[in-house]
């Protein structure tokens, strides 16, 4: 089994703890308690490996409190973390500029360059149907081509639907597994195969040497 | 605050439903009716619909029986039922226990008219809220269990609330129809009187008065009613408004006062003083403005407390209970759990060993002893992986982490035993968790960690969930256990008497040494090792790369004056932080000499390389 930290961040009331929740336990509430400080929560996928073998990811999830103030923690959060899911608010213009803040704030404090980072629009239900397309204030061709732009993953889904939820998790999976992958024959090769391999490989270090305050 | 503590397991979801779809009891749908000016106006009476002074409801319902009583039983009656269902049809009785002018308790029978809808689909609704209009099941506690324990807590409540009036009357002092303004002086049988818990329906009072709350509303007449007038009439821009606006139908959503259903216009009244206060709170003190989890503090105080009083109290908490945690840049959040990591730390050393091994430094310097004490000094700033969750338990001020009822027996100690309190608490859950946490022993012989395992991809394929119950976790699994344990176990303490019994009244447990001058002076403490960390860093870091080029560096640069004086009389330096070791625990047990020690050869080899 592979054990991953991931991290929630994002603009207050975007939806985070809803994403989690649906991925977690497949539940979701129309209103939910704002996250105070972070909220720590663990699931399982199944990613395949290459010889179509099954292979047993756990992830370790931090879903953080969306408020500016929260940013000054935010290092603590985000420290070792593998992987990082910025959430926006599809209805909602702003929080895509809030969005784009953690994602220069993760490349700058982040040393990591194997940190995924998955730029997620939510709530994408409440623009669905003709009546509703108004409510859309970003375009999903407009964060769509900033992913790329940024070298992020990126996807839109519905936690209150569940649409597209599991699928950012199992990407996210599958690209950590093929990454780490790599990264664990290189060190095989150098360590002459005698299964002692650095136990940080799977948590690297962010290089995080500002401490959260300074 | 987290997200999942109010969430129900899938098999409760019709229960749910049915709320959402009952437009909430009769009863409150006329108080949520009442205009929220008269509200805000009334202070007196205009707050919660809890003990004996409820007033809105005689409004809604003057025929009512004494016209003294709450909305929902406060102690529950002898036959454990909070509403019987009236035969006839158009009539719902809420049989409830009301206290007259003299204290004595009395039931009373009364009948509110309602259509029959409300009324059927609102009757089993209530029998599943507690006395505040929480829901008394969730995932981690059960209807049973919550009745089973209510039944025994509730004569509890009663037993110490019948002591406290003798309490009262032998010191003197009225009982002023069951609503006291007063307490007796301060005295370790009043210190422990509060510790069993202040009843229920005094709380707001003995809040405010341990707060000296009147001390501030003198001192500042008529300023709330302006300042709500001002947000009002002027439409000031409130910096945080968003984000208040944003949270206040996310406080308490579960909650019968504070929930919204889908088919009102307008906010329930509870959410509307919300609003207020914390708006008004944002112009008031613009250096805090609003942080999340005030909204759940305001929240808490409003159940006890009108408006005006709810606003005080957040000014007195947020400026002496917990300075600088709702800060803009939350250094009071990192403070405190610089300090809560140095208390276990002292107290609780067997954990914090266990802690500490899973707590990796990402210091690259030579050797082990160097490590070991940047390591140490890295504890206080880059703080250990556990106080992400433990923030959220001085923020909310254990509000969400731990049941209703023991969140408010936490709130009497804190306003009568000052902020200490919630680190006894901290501790103290830290006390009753231990042994769980202990022992799940992290291997520190890494020999069967992931890597090694995932050689053999068929193995891997076979071990799923089990693995993590290997005998040889690795450490990130135990950080996952630890932190599961850590927000899991608190939800469970449904008895306040759990931790109260079980910790807090044991003298020979060594954290109930614990006072407030130690915390203060640990927090003066850490304040100055964190803001020292910070020219520490500059030039270690700088050190490291070049030691003489940063010297130079740092006498040119004004900006680094500091730097430069410490760098340059690195005795003064070391002196310095000798001095300020005195960390204000009592018994001086802390590793702090070792670190000196490495601290002081660190400097010494620094300047060397200087020379």
């Amino acid at each position: 089994m592979l054990q991953f930290k991931l991290v929630l961040l994002g603009d207050s009331s975007v939806g985070k703890s809803s994403i989690v929740h649906r991925f977690v336990k497949d539940t979701f509430d129309e209103l939910r308690e704002s996250t105070i400080g972070a909220a720590f929560l663990s699931q399982t996928i199944k990613v395949e490996s290459e010889d179509q073998q099954e292979v047993v990811i756990k992830f370790e999830i931090w879903d953080t409190a969306g408020q500016e103030r929260y940013k000054s923690l935010a290092p603590m959060y985000y420290r070792n973390a593998n992987a990082a899911l910025v959430v926006y608010d599809v209805t909602q213009e702003d929080s895509l500029n809030k969005a784009k803040a953690w994602v220069e704030e993760l490349k700058n404090k982040v040393g990591d360059e194997d940190l995924v980072i998955f730029l997620v629009g939510n709530k994408v239900d409440l623009c669905e149907g003709s009546d509703n397309e108004d409510k859309r204030a970003v375009a999903a061709t407009l964060a769509k081509q900033y992913a790329e732009d940024q070298g992020l993953m990126f996807d839109e889904v519905s936690a209150k639907t569940g649409h597209g939820v599991k699928e950012v998790f199992q990407a996210i999976g599958q690209r950590l597994y093929d990454t780490k992958k790599e990264e664990l024959a290189t060190r095989q090769r150098g360590n002459g195969n005698d299964g002692q391999v650095d136990i940080n490989v799977p948590r690297p270090s962010t290089n995080d040497t500002t401490g959260c305050c300074s | 605050m987290n997200c999942s503590e109010k969430e129900l397991p899938a098999e409760s979801s019709p229960t749910k439903d049915e709320f959402k779809k009952c437009p909430s009891t009769p009863n409150l749908q006329n108080i949520r009716d009442l205009s929220s000016e008269h509200h805000r106006e009334d202070h007196a009476n205009g707050y919660l619909p809890i003990g004996n002074r409820f007033h809105q409801e005689e409004a809604v319902s003057p025929s009512a029986g004494s016209g003294r009583g709450s909305l929902l039983d406060l102690y529950g009656d002898d036959d454990n039922s909070y509403v019987q269902v009236s035969p006839t049809p158009s009539h719902h009785s809420l049989r409830r226990r009301s206290t007259d002018a003299g204290g004595n308790r009395t039931s009373t029978t009364r009948s509110v008219h309602s259509t029959t809808t409300k009324r059927r689909s609102a009757i089993p609704e209530l029998q599943n809220l507690d006395r505040y209009g929480f829901r008394k099941q969730n995932n981690y506690i059960t209807l049973k269990d919550y009745d089973n324990w209510w039944q025994n807590y509730s004569k509890y409540c009663v037993r110490r609330k019948h002591k406290w009036q003798l309490f009262l009357t032998k010191s003197g002092l009225s009982l002023n129809g069951d609503s006291p303004t007063k307490f007796p002086p301060q005295s370790e049988k009043l210190k422990r009187y509060v510790r069993k818990g202040i009843p229920a329906e005094w709380r707001g009072n003995a809040w405010w008065y341990f707060a000296r709350g009147d001390e501030m509303l003198n001192k500042h007449k008529g300023l709330y009613d302006k300042l709500v007038d001002k947000c009002q009439a002027e439409k000031v821009k409130v910096r945080d408004i968003d984000v208040i606006e944003r949270d206040l139908n996310r406080t308490f959503p579960d909650n019968i006062h504070f929930h919204r259903e889908s088919f009102q216009v307008e906010d329930p009244l509870m959410i509307r003083s919300l609003r207020r206060v914390l708006v008004a709170f944002s112009l008031y003190d613009p250096n805090i403005g609003y942080c999340q989890s005030m909204n759940f503090l305001v929240g808490l105080l409003l159940f006890f407390m009108n408006e005006e009083r709810a606003f005080w109290m957040l000014v007195i908490i947020t400026k002496k209970y917990l300075p600088e945690v709702h800060s803009v840049n939350l250094e009071g959040v990192n403070i405190d759990q610089g300090v809560l990591i140095l208390c276990i730390k002292q107290y609780l050393p067997e954990l914090w060993t266990k802690m500490e091994s899973t707590y990796t430094n990402d210091g690259e310097i030579g050797s082990s002893d160097q490590q070991d004490a940047l390591k140490q000094m890295e504890i206080l700033n880059k703080l250990p992986p556990i106080t992400l969750s433990t923030a959220s338990w001085f923020m909310s001020c254990f509000i969400g982490v731990v049941p209703i009822e023991t969140t408010l027996r936490i709130w009497d100690c804190l306003f009568y035993e000052k902020s200490h309190f919630l680190f006894k608490v901290s501790l103290a859950i830290f006390k009753l968790c231990e042994g769980e946490l202990v022992e799940k022993k992290p291997s520190l012989l890494f020999s069967q960690n992931i890597f090694a395992s995932f050689s053999n991809e068929s193995l891997l394929s076979n071990h799923t969930h089990d693995w993590a119950a290997h005998q040889n976790m690795n450490r990130d699994d135990y950080d996952m256990i630890l932190f599961q344990v850590i927000q899991t176990f608190p939800k469970k303490l449904l008895n306040p008497n759990d931790i109260f019994d079980k910790v807090l009244f044991k003298k020979k447990i060594p954290l109930n040494k614990l006072d407030q001058d130690e915390i203060d002076k640990i927090r003066k403490y850490v304040i100055s090792q964190r803001k020292k960390w910070v020219r520490f860093n500059k030039v270690l870091k700088k050190g490291d790369s070049s030691s003489s080029a940063i010297v130079a560096e740092a006498k040119v640069d004004s900006r680094n004056a500091a730097v430069s004086k410490e760098f340059g009389m690195s005795d003064d330096m070391i002196a310095d932080v000798l001095a300020s070791e005195l960390s204000g625990f009592k018994r001086m047990s802390l590793a702090g000499v070792d670190w000196n020690t490495n601290i002081k050869a660190r400097v010494k080899q620094m300047k060397q390389q200087g020379k």
